[in-house]
């Protein structure tokens, strides 16, 4: 791999100088009250598209269901790292019209470690509660939700892609907010890990959330896509207050449309083995060219 | 027309804000009588024409004492011992006279006639904690207590005053006040020390962020709270906020560039090199505690403030 390969094309960096252009307005409007550092955010993608294009060569289906008003984004969540949510993010600022920084809602758990609380905080996560919530769609932001939590990303081989029940909190927040859910499924992403085991026990007894343990380092070059499904509307009859049975059905629906978005993407999605192969062979072919000369 | 003439009894009236608080009640009202007591030294406290400095102890003879040789017209408890010692003999003295001693304040203040109370209490009963919602509204759950006990008394004090409240509203007017950190060139308070301190603990692994409130601001809302804030809780903030590292810059406080999360376990080490901080600050100093402010701006407008957060911040550097 040579060093070309960190380097952004000049049509990444015009379009990353254009969408920061347009965000700095908003974001200079009002102070972010967690911390949120829109020059740190420019710095970081700058070093992730590269990541984001070339490693997971992310591919972004559905982008006409977004239009420009706040969404509560719901996705599944795989991976056992939480780069799902990075990649998402950076679809979002890329390869979405209007482009816009999703607020990922992170666990108290990570918001509460030193460095990382303060460096995700910069970066945009904010702590999932329904009041911070609430005040960044006052605020005109969109918000990324994995109501799967820590169960989605924390699952053995043999579970890769079952979508874990989903919590309801952020179905009551759309409903106090009249803001509309925007569906959406990531595949690839478990493919990063392909040998995972979940150390339960252990990592209750040491106080995570979880503890997956693989063979591997780093995450394997998996094909990402990401499949955008229509808005889901928040029906008139329904309140925040309104009884768990009425929430629970309509939390079934987004759930079944995340598991048919996942079950149409299985199908097209890119060969695992190929990701991995192609760069490779042609990282070998450069490096015998190079002895060549 | 002559003003009617009033009597307000000041509770530790040796604090900075207390006198402040005095002065600009007395330049708006000459007439008035102002009986300042304080369990501490007085001899600090400044001649004021209209006010009457007192030392005493405060016991149950005493206040009982006070209440019938005066008739208060109002009432500001502003008496609060600093909560920064974690000291057993310390925090058993320290519920004496904050939880025992308000509860027998309010009685008195309720069976002598007192139409007005305002007791000052604080946003630290909210605690910093890793989960805080942005901007806690007086609703919030008071959780300061749940990891520092030495805030128990703090904790247990604002809501025997909100209980106490509640029940009497037909009768006293009372508001209970939780501002943010008061700073200024009179006050000597933990945030104040440790924001002016060449040793402070400059956290790198963390940078919450701060709502300040200038001394005099603080007074002026402890004085308007007389007749234009009802019986009530309100949170006391302005709408803006800095980060921790953003507010050093601005005193031009250097500071020692720490890791805060080992602070807990190396707080004894600090102390023996006076670079310690109270053990609950040392939680401010990694999550933020914001505080919502709408309710007090329904009674005090939208610009109650005087100075902003940046201007409150450079104007403590000149005690």
């Amino acid at each position: 791999m040579d060093l070309d390969f960190f380097k952004n094309t000049p049509e990444d960096d015009a379009k990353i100088n254009e969408v920061f252009a347009g965000l700095r307005l908003h974001y200079e409007k009002h102070k972010d009250p967690w911390g949120f550092n829109i020059d740190l955010c420019e710095k970081t993608l700058r070093k992730l598209v590269p990541i984001y294009r070339k490693y997971f060569k992310v591919r972004v289906f559905g982008q006409e269901n977004v239009e420009n008003i706040p969404y509560i984004v719901v996705s599944n969540h795989t991976g056992q790292l939480p780069i799902d949510g990075m990649l998402i993010t950076i679809a979002f600022l890329l390869d979405i019209a209007p482009p816009r920084v999703l607020r990922a809602m992170i666990e108290r758990f990570m918001a509460q470690l030193p460095f990382m609380g303060d460096m995700t905080a910069q970066l945009g996560s904010i702590l999932g509660d329904r009041a911070n919530c609430e005040y960044l769609i006052d605020h005109n932001e969109s918000i990324l939700v994995f109501p799967e939590g820590v169960r989605g990303i924390s699952k053995n081989t043999p579970d890769y892609y079952k979508v874990r029940s989903f919590s309801q909190g952020f179905f009551r927040i759309a409903l106090q907010k009249k803001t509309p859910i925007l569906p959406l499924c990531v595949i690839g992403a478990e493919e990063m890990f392909p040998f995972v085991f979940h150390a339960t026990k252990l990592a209750r007894a040491i106080g995570l959330p979880s503890l997956p343990l693989t063979p591997l380092a780093f995450p394997l070059p998996s094909p990402i896509d990401i499949y955008i499904g229509k808005a889901y509307q928040m029906p008139d009859h329904l309140n925040p207050e309104s009884p768990e049975k009425e929430i629970k059905e309509h939390i079934y629906h987004i759930e079944n449309r995340v598991r048919r978005m996942i079950a149409v993407g299985m199908k097209k999605r890119r060969p695992f083995v190929d990701s991995v192969r192609v760069p490779l062979s042609k990282y070998i072919i450069k490096e015998l060219r190079r002895k060549d000369d | 027309m002559t003003e009617e003439k009033k009597k307000i009894l000041i509770i530790g009236i040796g604090g900075g804000l207390a006198q402040i608080l005095s002065r600009l009640i007395l330049n708006e009202h000459p007439t008035w009588e102002i009986l300042g007591i304080d369990s501490r030294s007085i001899s600090r406290v400044p001649k004021i024409n209209g006010l009457n400095a007192t030392s005493m102890k405060y016991s149950r003879g005493n206040f009982e004492n006070l209440f019938r040789a005066h008739e208060f017209d109002a009432v500001y408890h502003l008496g609060r011992l600093s909560h920064s010692s974690g000291d057993q003999e310390q925090l058993s003295k320290r519920i004496e006279l904050s939880v025992m001693g308000t509860n027998r304040i309010l009685e008195l203040c309720h069976r002598s006639g007192v139409k007005k109370v305002v007791i000052l209490s604080t946003f630290h009963i909210y605690g910093a904690m890793a989960d805080n919602s942005i901007f806690l509204t007086e609703d919030a759950p008071l959780r300061a207590s749940m990891k520092h006990p030495e805030l128990r008394d703090v904790v247990e004090m604002d809501q025997i005053c909100t209980n106490w409240m509640w029940r009497h509203q037909n009768e006293i007017s009372t508001v209970v006040l939780r501002p943010c950190n008061i700073i200024g060139p009179q006050i000597q308070n933990s945030m104040t020390k440790f924001l002016l301190s060449p040793l402070a603990l400059r956290p790198i692994d963390y940078n919450p962020y701060f709502q300040f409130i200038h001394e005099f601001d603080m007074a002026t809302i402890l004085y308007r709270s007389l007749d234009k804030v009802p019986t009530g809780v309100f949170n006391i903030a302005g709408n803006d906020f800095l980060s921790l590292r953003e507010s050093l810059d601005l005193i031009g406080t250097k500071g020692i560039p720490f890791p805060i999360f080992l602070a807990d376990g190396l707080n004894g080490i600090l102390k023996k090199i006076k670079m310690d901080v109270p053990e609950y600050l040392l939680d401010y100093l990694k999550f933020s505690c914001l505080i919502d402010n709408k309710e007090i701006k329904t009674h005090l407008g939208e610009n109650f403030l005087r100075f902003s957060i940046k201007e409150a911040l450079e104007l403590i550097k000149l005690r």
